[in-house]
């Protein structure tokens, strides 16, 4: 019965390391600006300036979205290296805010809401009483 | 003679041989078990060879190899576990972000507390 156990700790630990090498690709390593390649550095150039003082976990994170870049649509690039350095400066928490927000806005199904900027235009053009008013409470309210 | 029918005769033979009486019954008794305990520690014996041979090379008496080695695979499967389910996680956080500054939105339409709770709001009524 021990023989069985030990046989089935082995094999399913044998089975965990051969699975998890091509599971998972190998992390991107934290890199200096000038040991960016020259692909890396003209995705990224908008960082150029703060690269090295961001942090390492940042860094690898950087290299990874500029490894995905060559796949976004010409306007999906444009956009990223617009929007990049204001990313880095807002805190962690605002960015955990916004892609917390971000997952909930894409589990809106498309057919239920419109061009979406279309609808961020339109929720901006709202006094700023009826946005507070959809903004998430600490209790939520029930109708009385 | 055929065949079934000297089977039949050698069983009853053998039923009754097997009338022993207690002395005989209690030495094959223990024969039996003898030859028995012998066959089990068979396998045994080449693991404590090799606990010795570890214990030889690692210094590390007192500590069997049937101890330290599903200890040793368990450690590196956590470790593994461990490992890849960090670079899962990272893996997710480049794939939401490349998504997120590339999607149609500006930043500030997921930095705002209101936008998404209204906008889900509105795709229920």
């Amino acid at each position: 019965m021990a023989e069985a156990a030990r046989l089935a700790i082995a094999l399913a630990a044998a089975l965990l390391l051969l699975a998890a090498p091509p599971a998972a690709a190998a992390p991107e390593k934290d890199r200096r600006w000038s040991e960016l390649n020259a692909e890396q550095q003209e995705i990224l150039v908008p960082l150029e300036g703060e690269w090295d003082r961001l942090e390492p976990a940042q860094r690898v994170k950087w290299i990874g979205v500029a490894k995905r870049y060559p796949k976004m649509t010409p306007v999906g690039q444009k956009r990223v290296q617009t929007r990049m350095k204001k990313w880095v400066k807002l805190t962690p928490e605002q960015r955990k805010q916004a892609r917390e927000n971000y997952r909930r806005i894409s589990k809106v199904p498309p057919e239920k809401r419109g061009d979406l900027q279309r609808d961020w235009a339109e929720y901006q053009s709202l006094p700023p009483q009826e946005r507070q008013r959809t903004a998430p409470k600490k209790k939520p309210v029930t109708a009385q | 003679m055929n065949e079934p029918q000297f089977a039949l005769r050698i069983r009853q033979h053998l039923n009754q041989g097997a009338r022993v009486d207690a002395r005989v019954a209690a030495q094959l008794r223990a024969a039996r078990e003898q030859a028995l305990a012998r066959h089990r520690s068979e396998p045994e014996a080449g693991l404590a060879l090799a606990s010795n041979a570890l214990g030889r090379l690692g210094g590390v008496r007192g500590l069997s190899l049937r101890v330290l080695l599903p200890l040793v695979i368990l450690g590196v499967a956590f470790a593994t576990a461990v490992a890849w389910q960090q670079t899962q996680r990272v893996a997710e956080v480049e794939e939401l972000d490349a998504q997120l500054l590339s999607s149609d939105l500006p930043i500030d339409a997921y930095l705002d507390q209101g936008f998404a709770a209204w906008l889900k709001r509105r795709a229920s009524q």
